[in-house]
């Protein structure tokens, strides 16, 4: 089968001159394409000093990701069909289908008449590409460096992460474990160079190749499609009779680079490490947004709870790898007919586990009402919010239980909404009224707190803990009366301000007393109406 | 686990506590007559405490200050306090005259004030959980009994002095009711004291110190 010496006669279109793009100096160094193949390397081949021995990169190829984009049901015979020519083609299909003799690149109809009962799906480019980024960012909780291998295959960079998640086998079992769990069938391969573990993945050789030097001898079996050049190139390689990489590596450089695109060649000397292969480093993306197809319709909010559970274990994986919580969170439930369900959680500081999360939406599903059955989820996230992980004190004294309040909060709200859980604000202000309630958490404790609270307390008079959202009108024009005539124990005490924003007020207030011995703080209004008002109570 | 967590385990005691431990399990209330009925010497710090009273305005409030001042404050423990359903929103210049840490309260407008306490109670967060709730039926009290039972914290349930010929669960009742002299509190049940009754006076938070 060597047939390395006859490269020549190969088919005119191929013959066509392309321009050298390689530099001389390379050229001249390396007069073959590789150092592989049946030759043994010589004293005057000098060792090429690449990064590539100092990176493994596991590729995770998807075969199935046509198919698994789409989320199918498990139960039932599945294809998914691509336009092809103006003929509907079979691009993927399940294992039940498969079994009755479906395969992809067969005519719709030719599967339908094997497989009556195929359940025909249209392929989503979209959301193929939303999978892929999916298992991008899933493989960055293992490594930070990730490159995206259109349509069908993710690369990481895993030198880094051996020691951590101990070992080879390990972190492909976890990743592996990972990406299952999502309902993906991923092949994986480890190698030194990134092209070589994709091409090794796409083969469906699950290897894992550490020494660079046992690259070439590895990759020789693999067929040429591996590598997915262009039709034609194949073509006119296998009329030569060149059919795996092996062969292809044979061939005389300065001809290959000739008759074949540049790229060809580069692609080869960065499969073997002879070349630097620079990649853009996939970044996820700055929110999260998935969808779930359910396998059933559903009805009741409960299971609608377990269904969402899935989607929380991949966000907070996501936030996980971002070093990032989420404040705000946004669940469509979408329905056949009616529009979908908008359930917007609010948390009162940035969150990133499950059960945090579970345990708003449960409150949040139980008081929700359904109005049609509920087809699929869409999980939406607000914009990411670094985290800082704050470590306990062993010797901690304090014992304040304040982190747990957060949480207490969160719960409340979902249930009886944002408005129903308030905090108290200290305010300089003479006037009573504007120390009155706020949002929680809306501004952060001020360390003036103090003397906010020294100038809002006047101590030469009594103030009372409660006081009544609105001052009440009181009978009597002397004597106040409330359930009977007060008694003045104290006062008066003269408030007059607030002239600067138009709500002024200008009162005597006094501490009264009422028969049946409750106090209460009542003022009498100096403007022009005048008359009494209870305006709070000495609880 | 922090060092505190280990000092409060039932297991380990000190020995400058010893004997001390024993008799003062309560939370001192700041009034030595009532301390002085109430078993352990405090308000109970396991357990749902009932505050029966007829009308806001007696110092139904004022009676827990002291105590909230212990819990909430920055000088003492720092924890956070919910009021749940208050009949009124509290005004945070009288507590904080009083000492209490405004910024660490919580109040809460919940029509399901006992669910809303119960949640409280049993998320660990508060040192102080005051709840104003009907409670109609046994059931919700004794949930309420329950949770107050596994938190450690001041667990305070306002109702009205009519319900105090219905039964309860709560550790302690106090009847509190206004008269000329001042406050008058009658312990109905304390678990494992005696009913009592007390002239606590005017015992107003924010009374007037006299200082001119």
């Amino acid at each position: 089968m060597a047939r390395s010496d006859q490269p020549r006669v190969t088919p005119g279109v191929s013959l066509l001159p392309t321009p050298e793009p390689v530099p001389a100096t390379r050229e001249r160094s390396r007069p073959r394409l590789a150092l592989g193949g049946g030759r043994r390397r010589g004293a005057g081949d000098p060792a090429p000093a690449t990064p590539a021995a100092r990176e493994l990169w596991l590729a995770v190829h998807l075969p199935h990701y046509v198919l698994e984009s789409l989320q199918p049901p498990a139960s039932m015979p599945i294809a998914v069909v691509d336009l092809e020519c103006g003929a509907r083609v079979v691009c993927d299909c399940d294992a039940l289908a498969a079994a009755a003799g479906v395969v992809p690149g067969m005519a719709l109809n030719s599967a339908l008449a094997l497989q009556p009962g195929l359940h025909v799906l249209p392929r989503d480019p979209g959301r193929e590409r939303v999978l892929l980024e999916a298992t991008a960012t899933a493989a960055l909780d293992f490594t930070p460096r990730v490159n995206l291998e259109p349509p069908d295959a993710v690369l990481l960079e895993v030198r880094g992460s051996l020691r951590l998640f101990g070992g080879v086998r390990r972190l492909c079992e976890l990743l592996r474990r990972r990406l299952q769990s999502s309902g993906l069938a991923p092949r994986l391969a480890l190698a030194p160079t990134p092209l070589a573990a994709l091409w090794f993945a796409r083969a469906g050789e699950e290897v894992a190749l550490r020494r660079p030097d046992a690259l070439a001898a590895r990759l020789a079996p693999l067929p040429l499609a591996v590598a997915r050049w262009p039709e034609r190139a194949l073509r006119s390689l296998a009329t030569m009779g060149v059919r795996t990489v092996g062969e292809c590596l044979r061939l005389p450089r300065d001809g290959f680079a000739r008759r074949f695109e540049p790229q060809m060649r580069l692609e080869l000397d960065r499969a073997l490490g002879h070349a630097h292969d620079p990649r853009a480093a996939f970044a996820a993306a700055a929110r999260f947004v998935a969808r779930r197809d359910l396998e059933h319709e559903v009805t009741d909010t409960e299971r609608l709870q377990h269904a969402c559970e899935p989607l929380l274990d991949e966000l907070c994986g996501f936030l996980r790898a971002q070093e990032a919580g989420v404040e705000a969170l946004e669940l469509r439930l979408l329905h056949r007919q009616a529009a979908a369900t908008r359930l917007r959680l609010g948390f009162a500081e940035p969150v990133g586990s499950v059960a945090r999360i579970m345990d708003v939406l449960r409150e949040r599903l139980a008081r929700t009402a359904l109005c049609e059955p509920v087809r699929a989820v869409r999980l939406r996230s607000g914009p990411l919010v670094a985290t800082r992980t704050a470590t306990q004190d062993f010797f901690a004294r304090e014992c304040r239980g304040g982190a747990a309040v957060p949480q207490l909060v969160e719960r409340l709200q979902a249930r009886l909404g944002a408005g129903a859980v308030r905090g108290l604000r200290l305010v300089p202000e003479h006037r009573p009224e504007k120390n009155g309630d706020m949002p929680l958490f809306s501004e952060p404790a001020s360390t003036s707190a103090r003397s906010a609270a020294r100038q809002a307390t006047c101590p030469h008079f009594s103030r009372p803990v409660w006081l009544l959202a609105e001052p009440q009108p009181l009978e009597g024009d002397e004597r106040p009366r409330y359930e009977g005539p007060l008694e003045i124990e104290e006062g008066p005490e003269r408030i007059e301000s607030g002239w600067w924003d138009g709500r002024d007020v200008r009162r005597d207030y006094y501490v009264a007393r009422t028969q049946s011995g409750a106090r209460l703080w009542i003022f009498r209004e100096r403007r022009a109406p005048g008359g009494w008002f209870l305006h709070g109570v000495f609880g | 686990m922090s060092l505190d967590h280990l000092l409060q385990h039932p297991a380990l005691w000190r020995a400058r506590e010893q004997g001390e431990a024993t008799v003062r399990t309560g939370l001192p209330t700041g009034y030595a007559a009532l301390d002085r009925v109430l078993p352990g010497g405090g308000w109970p710090l396991q357990g749902l405490v009932e505050i029966l009273a007829d009308r806001t305005g007696i110092g139904e409030l004022s009676l827990l200050l002291p105590a909230l001042a212990r819990l909430c404050s920055d000088e003492g423990e720092g924890g956070w306090l919910a009021c749940i359903s208050p009949p009124h929103p509290p005004y945070a210049p009288a507590l904080a005259a009083r000492g209490i840490d405004v910024s660490r309260i919580l109040v809460v407008r919940a029509p399901p004030a006992e669910w809303a306490m119960e949640q409280a109670l049993r998320s660990g967060a508060c040192r102080a959980v005051l709840g104003w709730a009907p409670c109609r039926n046994g059931q919700g009290l004794r949930r309420l009994q329950l949770a107050a039972e596994q938190s450690r914290c001041l667990a305070v349930l306002f109702r009205s002095l009519r319900d105090a010929r219905e039964p309860s669960p709560a550790v302690l009742r106090i009847a509190l009711e206004g008269t000329p002299l001042g406050l008058a509190a009658r312990i109905l049940k304390s678990r494992g004291g005696r009913p009592a009754s007390v002239l606590l006076g005017w015992i107003d938070a924010a009374a007037p110190t006299h200082t001119h």
